[in-house]
């Protein structure tokens, strides 16, 4: 696969030198050298042939700045680098929201904190940041911003108009489940565009990691996703071992998996309750949320908090876990198990509920190409799309399962694909159990200052929500030189106002509640 | 000199047995409103695993009126650029029908205000009434959420007020009466429900639910989608005022389709007045059990499920039960 789409983009675009990277070390299979002339055409090239972009992002080198695409494929992983070195003094690129409709908020977010200005992009307003803020934040040197550029960010006022009215959903909105505010234009009882408006939660935790060494920031992990708290602790660890050469003894890669499902678990419960209580029915809400008090208990035994964990440690974990904790789970396997069967009478099949979901808010396989949508959102597809299965981590690899996929892409799929996930992930712990190994749960000689080797590396896990992936850049000192989060609510967020558009308020809310949002984590 | 006699002879001149009723309604309006607030508390506590309130007195009795308290002491919030008159009017307008329809409802052989010989087209047109204090509050308001959530409600009431007539009428053809005691007595032999009307009480549940705007039915509320409504702008004892309108409006929902379906205040043993209210409160009970089990239904489905589904059904019935009765 690598070696095909390395030739075929060697015939494609001329002048274009595809480089092989070592993909245990770095995550990324191919790395391109791009100019401003022949971006374009490489994206291009990339669109065509089925990938998607997973992640855009800038890095400061001081004497440039180097814009960074990564793609990747679903159907078998290939993840390509396409680099694009800009001028730091007067930084402009090409703009690619044209080909991938997803890259015209990654270009914003560019935009607002490097200042590299996108020709062409037809939107170029502030995404997270307050609109009086007057330098480039993620800068290494302080640029203030020209007054050119001022105008272009106070840009977006959505004003009254003869054909419909504005409406305010959020960011105080029982439905949006946080500070997600979406400005909506109505006509009625209908829809006619929705806009989200981000930043509401955002607290620069890419600016924190450059002041922090690698151990210090391993709390701000649990802070963006805090349902899958355990999940954004892995992929933050697994990144930096991964990219310090750190070897994780076998019991703790069992335990981080099991503690890791638990919580994808406790994540999609507190999903299903909010999802139903946003079509109206409130009494699941205290039902799932029953179940989910379940997994907190066992998991503040062993790591001590019940939502924003820190239990995994560089190259192991906080502690081990004991005989109770194993009990436990097992009786809460046999617990959730019989209260399936509940759930699927009280809601999966109530009439009401049906009716309200089935048909509503359809994708088809379009959307994860031009957005980039992951997880439960794009297995509902019928993607059996899983970073678990393709790139696996943890122990994954040594244990089967099954993915969920949906086949029609509405919100009922998306529904059904979480509940058979908790499910499989109920499957996932039992086989981990059966098989845990006894033995260290620390490795032992990690050095108290981290000081990776120079480069970087992008590794991605399977948070609830999605694909997760985080890109660190080291220069060998004990702090990340850049830290870039991809976080999977935000593309997936991103195609809801060509879902929202034309429908019913009603239906748009259902939409909206079965993306399973967190905004902490979109807002980072 | 105050024998029984004379008691009976002053409480039986229409004039004073007007005043003492409509004393008798105000207190049984606002003891009804602070009884099912409890109520609710407790069902929907139960149905979730909770235990609902039980500080505040025994098993949380006293709760409603701490909470009454509570709404009576708070600021009366007047937003602004609010249509002032529009504004402060909607929350009384939202009581004036909801006490007239209790006039004519026979909470026993006896008791009962007065008894109408077109008792029920008193209470049908008067609950039509509330739908404009909904549509005040929700224009008044100056919000756009609360002026979705009037348009929803006024679409909606318009929709359900049919099939709740023609669900109705088929038992007044079978009293031959308009009047409200009438009707119960003609159940001496039997419940209309299980006397061939069994659709026709099922549909006035059904449409009753939906006039009293509550789950599924309860669009103009949907907290999840309009905030609150019609009332998101409304605070303090002008919130309650709504909240006991709602109340009272389920109640006699529900006593309405005692006394047309289960007889009324009939039964052996206990005093009317008791069978009337174990009645009547089931029948809440269950209105209360659908809130807390169902989610809601969406504004178009609903519009479909009266215009396609209740008024063809209940006009079948209403044809069928006419044509029995001539034969």
């Amino acid at each position: 696969m690598v070696k095909e789409i390395s030739d075929k983009i060697k015939e494609a675009v001329a002048s274009v030198e595809p480089v092989e990277t070592p993909y245990e070390q770095r995550g990324y299979h191919l790395a391109i050298e791009a100019t401003r002339t022949n971006i374009v055409d490489i994206v291009n090239f990339f669109d065509k042939s089925g990938f998607y972009l997973a992640d855009m992002c800038c890095v400061d080198y001081i004497d440039y700045l180097e814009v960074v695409y990564l793609f990747n494929n679903h159907n078998q992983v290939c993840r390509v680098k396409v680099t694009l070195k800009v001028d730091p003094d007067k930084p402009s690129a090409p703009t690619i929201s044209h080909i991938y409709k997803i890259a015209r908020w990654y270009e914003r977010e560019i935009h607002e904190f490097f200042g590299v200005l996108f020709d062409g992009h037809p939107f170029m307003t502030y995404l997270f940041l307050h609109d009086q803020i007057d330098f480039y934040p993620l800068r290494k040197k302080q640029v203030p911003v020209p007054e050119e550029d001022k105008k272009l960010l106070n840009s977006f006022n959505p004003g009254e108009q003869e054909d419909g009215f504005f409406l305010n959903l959020g960011p105080q909105h029982p439905s949006t489940h946080g500070v997600l505010r979406v400005v909506v234009k109505m006509n009625g009882e209908y829809m006619l565009s929705a806009e989200p408006v981000l930043g509401y939660l955002h607290r620069m935790h890419e600016k924190m990691a450059e002041n922090r060494t690698y151990q210090q920031f391993y709390p701000n992990a649990a802070r963006m996703d805090y349902l899958g708290a355990l999940n954004f602790n892995l992929g933050y660890v697994t990144t930096v071992e991964k990219l310090c050469g750190i070897e994780v003894p076998e019991r703790a890669q069992y335990i981080r998996t099991i503690t890791a499902e638990l919580n994808r678990i406790s994540s999609h419960l507190l999903w299903l309750g909010a999802f139903v209580a946003d079509l109206g029915g409130l009494t699941p809400f205290l039902y799932t949320f029953d179940d989910r008090e379940n997994i907190l208990d066992i998991l503040e035994a062993v790591a001590g908090s019940r939502l924003t964990y820190s239990y995994l440690r560089f190259g192991g974990l906080f502690n081990d876990v004991d005989d109770d904790f194993v009990a436990n789970v097992r009786k809460f396997i046999d617990r959730l198990r019989s209260r399936f069967s509940m759930y699927e009478r009280l809601i999966t099949g109530n009439v009401i509920f049906i009716n309200r979901v089935k048909n509503i808010g359809v994708m088809d396989e379009t959307y994860p190409l031009k957005y980039g949508c992951s997880g439960p959102v794009i297995r509902s597809i019928g993607i059996p799309f899983d970073i678990r299965k393709h790139e696996p981590y943890a122990v994954y690899d040594r244990i089967n399962f099954n993915v969920a996929t949906g086949t029609n892409g509405d919100n009922m799929d998306r529904y059904l694909v979480r509940i058979k996930e908790m499910e499989i992930s109920l499957d996932i712990i039992e086989k981990a159990l059966k098989d845990l190994p006894t033995g260290p749960v620390k490795a032992e000689k990690i050095p108290k200052k981290l000081k990776p080797p120079k480069g970087d590396i992008y590794h991605t896990v399977e948070s609830p929500r999605g694909e997760l992936g985080i890109y660190i850049v080291s220069d060998e000192s004990d702090v990340p030189y850049r830290m870039r989060w991809r976080v999977p609510s935000y593309s997936n967020l991103m195609t809801f106002p060509q879902l929202a558009e034309g429908s019913l308020i009603a239906d748009a809310i259902a939409t909206l509640g079965s993306y399973d949002l967190v905004i902490p984590e979109i807002d980072r | 000199m105050c024998g029984l006699d004379n008691i009976i002879a002053i409480v039986g001149k229409e004039i004073v047995r007007l005043i003492l009723g409509l004393i008798g309604v105000l207190i049984v309006v606002v003891v009804n409103a602070l009884i099912l607030t409890w109520v609710e508390r407790k069902v929907s506590g139960h149905m979730q695993k909770r235990i609902g309130p039980k500080e505040v007195g025994p098993y949380g009795l006293i709760q409603p009126i701490a909470d009454g308290l509570k709404l009576l002491g708070k600021e009366l919030l007047t937003p602004a650029n609010v249509d002032k008159p529009l504004y402060y009017l909607a929350p009384v307008i939202v009581f004036i029908p909801v006490l007239v329809s209790f006039i004519v409802i026979p909470f026993d052989g006896f008791l009962q205000v007065k008894d109408i010989n077109v008792g029920i087209l008193v209470i049908l047109a008067f609950s039509s009434l509330s739908v404009l204090s909904i549509l005040i509050a929700g224009w008044g308001s100056n919000n756009k959420y609360s002026l979705i959530g009037a348009t929803r409600s006024v679409a909606q009431n318009i929709a359900y007020e049919i099939p709740l007539l023609l669900s109705l009428l088929p038992v007044v053809f079978m009293a031959n009466s308009l009047s409200l005691k009438d009707i119960v007595e003609a159940q001496r032999d039997g419940w209309f429900v299980w006397r061939w009307q069994f659709f026709a009480f099922l549909i006035y549940f059904i449409a009753a639910t939906a006039e009293t705007n509550r789950t599924p039915f309860d669009l103009p509320e949907a907290e999840s989608e309009l905030v609150a409504g019609f009332h998101t702008e409304y605070s303090g004892m002008r919130f309650a005022l709504f909240f006991l309108a709602e109340y009272t409006n389920i109640f006699i929902a529900s006593a309405i389709a005692t006394t047309f379906f289960l007889g009324g205040y009939l039964g052996p043993v206990l005093p009317g007045i008791v069978w009337f209210f174990i009645k009547t409160y089931f029948l809440v009970f269950v209105i209360m059990w659908f809130r807390w089990t169902f989610p809601r239904v969406r504004f178009d489905q609903l519009l479909n499920f009266s215009w396609k589904i209740l008024i063809p059904v209940a006009f079948a019935n209403l044809i069928v039960t006419g044509g029995i009765l001539k034969l």
